[in-house]
């Protein structure tokens, strides 16, 4: 199958990641962040002090308890941290020298053809390694009950500044392909594989791959579910990002789980933007080691378009594989609405600023304009490659309208493939993040 | 400009919460804003943002109309000469026009920023940048001649009732800037209308516009017709190039033109409206010209290439039409609406005998069914989708 998607755009921000892997050498400690997991209530199974392995469960869910979540570090619960009302916010552990880690059966390449959606799903439980299973709509971890319609996993990172995907899977074609078999026995549909043209990936068995071109949010994985397979109401599908397929494949073939993983570290306020191997919830401050500009900074886990905020004593979020770092300075430029501009000082992808030549451009935290009332002229439509009418749906959803919203396709829609048209907007309005509240209001009244 | 923005800072707290001048709130923050970029960061959402906002939108908009504004100004004191009789330089016609728009740009602007402000002071929201298009508008729409208290008037109706009172920019059903006009055009149409036009010359001189010269005789052919006016030149080119009287700013189609291209390259304006406008004037010319044999009505023997050098067509599907507020807001949408405005424009003009002049009124009657249009493409977009749903 080939898709070809024309609406959208890929942000030319400074800062692109060079095409090689270093090792992250002085990894000491690191976080799980429970937060992250929405719609998840926390119960903790480890105290301040518990010397811990890799893969020893740290919490369950109390609504649905065979839910566990590994431990991503060997060595010792350093920090619990509980935010207001005692929401459980973080667990740190300090890594020791020699991480220990735990195991569980190993399964041959030719075996894996053999497993049975029991096995698979009793394997990954046992491992505590659901999490890395997230199901549309609603994006929150995946219910093991549940059996999804079909399987959708993106092989292309279209953000900015986000990890070039091929570069990082080539190296570990066996556990990819590895994760793939195994998923491909949790449901009766289709696995579905996005890849670039060209991709190595295309000769991956038992997924049916679909190659994709063109901007961002192309690699999203609900633009390519929408292309491919559009969710109707009461669909459930699962997505499990490509990296963390290769984490499932090595779960299976090596009885263990690698919380490793390869991360971006970009934009224009680090000095040598690089793919990092190193592991997931790592400290910020040891991942940007002598990497920060001295100007005031916000780094950010996650893209440009949709991570959060995370400074320099945060960690990396555990679905993340990209930091991203921007100046934090603004200057308040002198009749600035008059002025001319190219892409050099002014950055917009309409040509509102007549744009000359494809320089990278140093972004910085500026909203760049106040916010004003929706004035459409067409911002949204022309970078969300879907068959949605944003101004519609967004209406609706400020307006609570549970019954026009699912006839507009909300069940098809998640926050992070409205972000362009947040960045896009020129009333500075956040789409996205009203897209979120109308899929919080679904999952609470719509069902 | 450091020292500007160190006092603009240092004044700042009078005009905050709890200040002496808290009321004036509104108009300090558009002094900030306008003379400086905003210090606002993101907070939620992408961090980024692009560079283009609200203010730059409408500012492109008004340096869209400066090509109209200028040869406005010559084509006023052109006309002015050639009403008295006389040959004037180009500077001396150039500073004829400058001293008729000054003022009416001046009067449009005190109104407009007085109402604007007013709203935002009493209604605690922020003074929006969308009144520097409707008062670049208004004077490019009037005649030269017309009395300077009418041009306020008109843009208080404009501002007040075309916009205020729906919640201001953004929430509007109407054009404001053609709601001034209409305005003016209903209550004092001795000033201004569509089938006379009023000339700086001697006292009380006027003519007809073109598109009157047909509409006043019966069983002709319009092209002769128009040849065979000896007061003004109204030929395709000089109807073209803009030469002719009428309102200040709508006559020359060439300047409109670089304006739309320029509009349209910006991204700012739709160009679906402006083709789908162009395509339903020319097709629905098309078969007025058909009917013509059947009839004694000399309108509806204009050619389409006259109908689009004719009047304010140009000018109300460049500027007034795409307005993105009070327009079809989805593209499938904009096409219907276009083409709708091209269809009507004709047909008031051609087939409505109390009006020459149409585009005015298809626009506006046009703004009232926009969102009508959009509801159906989107219930379409639903059925799709309802369909998909049942299997």
């Amino acid at each position: 199958m080939n898709i070809t998607i024309k609406k959208g755009h890929d942000i030319q921000i400074a800062g692109v990641p060079s095409g090689e892997i270093s090792k992250h050498s002085n990894l000491s400690s690191i976080a799980l962040l429970p937060t992250e997991f929405r719609g998840v209530k926390p119960k903790l199974l480890v105290k301040e002090g518990d010397r811990v392995q890799i893969g020893v469960p740290l919490f369950f869910d109390k609504t649905n308890p065979e839910v566990k979540w590994a431990s991503p570090g060997g060595g010792v619960i350093n920090e619990i941290q509980f935010g207001p009302r005692r929401v459980l916010e973080k667990i740190g552990i300090d890594i020791d020298g020699q991480e220990e880690s735990k195991s569980a059966t190993k399964y041959s390449e030719s075996d894996l053809d053999l497993l049975r959606r029991e096995n698979v799903m009793e394997t990954i439980l046992s491992s505590h390694l659901m999490h890395l299973i997230r199901q549309r709509p609603f994006n929150k971890v995946a219910d093991p009950k549940e059996k999804p319609r079909d399987i959708f996993i993106s092989a292309i990172n279209s953000a900015p500044l986000t990890v070039d995907l091929e570069l990082v899977l080539k190296g570990s074609l066996k556990q990819f392909q590895a994760g793939i078999t195994v998923l491909s026995k949790v449901t009766e549909g289709n696995v579905y594989l996005g890849v670039r043209p060209n991709s190595v990936l295309q000769e991956i068995n038992n997924a049916v791959s679909v190659t994709i071109k063109g901007p961002h949010p192309s690699g999203n994985v609900g633009i390519q579910t929408h292309h491919i397979a559009p969710l109707n109401p009461g669909d459930v599908i699962w997505t499990v990002s490509a990296q963390d397929v290769v984490t499932l494949g090595k779960l299976f073939l090596t009885g263990r789980y690698d919380p490793s993983k390869v991360v971006t570290i970009g934009g224009p306020g680090v000095k040598n933007p690089m793919h990092v191997r190193t592991r997931t919830g790592v400290s910020m401050r040891s991942l940007l080691h002598e990497q920060l500009i001295d100007d005031p900074i916000r780094i950010i886990s996650g893209d440009v378009l949709t991570g959060k905020e995370a400074h320099q004593t945060g960690y990396l979020g555990f679905y993340d594989s990209t930091v991203s770092v921007l100046p934090d300075t603004i200057t308040r430029e002198f009749i600035n609405m008059l002025k001319p501009g190219n892409k050099k000082t002014r950055y917009s992808l309409s040509s509102a600023f007549m744009k000359i030549g494809n320089a990278l451009f140093n972004f910085n935290t500026s909203q760049n304009g106040s916010h004003r009332a929706m004035v459409p002229i067409s911002a949204w439509e022309k970078v969300l490659p879907m068959d949605i009418y944003p101004n519609a749906l967004f209406r609706a959803i400020l307006s609570n309208d549970i019954e026009e919203m699912e006839q507009l396709g909300i069940w098809e829609c998640d926050d992070e493939d409205f972000a362009l048209c947040s960045f896009a907007c020129p009333s500075k309005i956040d789409v996205g993040s009203v897209i979120r509240m109308g899929l919080d209001l679904m999952e609470i009244d719509g069902q | 400009m450091n020292w500007l923005l160190k006092l603009l800072l240092k004044v700042r707290p009078n005009f905050e919460e709890g200040g002496r001048f808290r009321y004036f709130w509104a108009i300090y923050e558009a002094t900030e804003t306008i003379l400086f970029s905003t210090d606002e960061r993101t907070k939620s959402g992408p961090h980024i943002r692009d560079h283009l906002d609200i203010k730059r939108v409408m500012i492109l908009v008004v340096v869209a109309l400066l090509p109209c504004y200028v040869f406005g100004m010559f084509n006023v004191g052109y006309q002015a000469a050639l009403a008295n009789g006389e040959s004037r330089l180009w500077w001396e016609n150039a500073f004829t026009g400058f001293k008729i728009i000054l003022p009416i740009i001046i009067i449009t602007f005190i109104s407009g920023a007085f109402w604007e402000i007013l709203f935002a002071v009493v209604r605690k929201h922020e003074i929006s940048e969308g009144f520097l298009v409707t008062c670049a508008l208004i004077p490019l729409i009037m005649p030269p001649t017309i009395p300077l208290w009418q041009v306020s008037v008109a843009t208080t109706f404009g501002i007040v009732i075309g916009k205020e009172i729906f919640g201001g920019v953004g929430m509007n059903i109407f054009n404001p800037a053609l709601v001034a006009r209409a305005f003016i055009f209903f209550a004092y149409p001795g000033d201004i209308s569509g089938d006379k036009v009023w000339i700086l010359g001697p006292d009380g001189y006027s003519g007809a516009t073109a598109l009157a010269v047909p509409a006043a005789t019966q069983n002709e052919q319009a092209i002769p017709l128009l040849n065979s006016v000896t007061q003004f030149d109204f030929s395709w080119i000089n109807m073209f190039l803009g030469w002719i009287p009428g309102s200040v700013g709508e006559t020359s189609k060439l300047m409109i033109i670089i304006g739309a291209i320029f509009l349209i390259i910006t991204g700012i304006a739709s160009w679906r409206v402006m083709v789908g406008a162009v395509i339903g004037l020319i097709s629905t010319s098309f078969l007025t010209n058909i009917l013509a044999l059947y009839s004694t009505n000399s309108m509806l023997t204009i050619p389409p290439h006259y109908h689009l050098v004719m009047g304010s067509f140009a000018f109300g599907i460049t500027f007034m039409a795409t307005e993105p507020v009070t327009g079809a807001h989805t593209d499938t949408g904009r096409w219907i609406y276009g083409i709708c405005i091209g269809v009507l424009t004709v047909i008031i003009r051609a087939i409505n005998p109390a009006y020459p002049e149409g585009v005015m009124l298809a626009i506006l009657l046009m703004n009232a069914f926009a969102s009508l249009i959009d509801y159906f493409v989107v219930r379409s977009n639903i059925r799709n989708r309802m369909k998909r749903y049942a299997k």
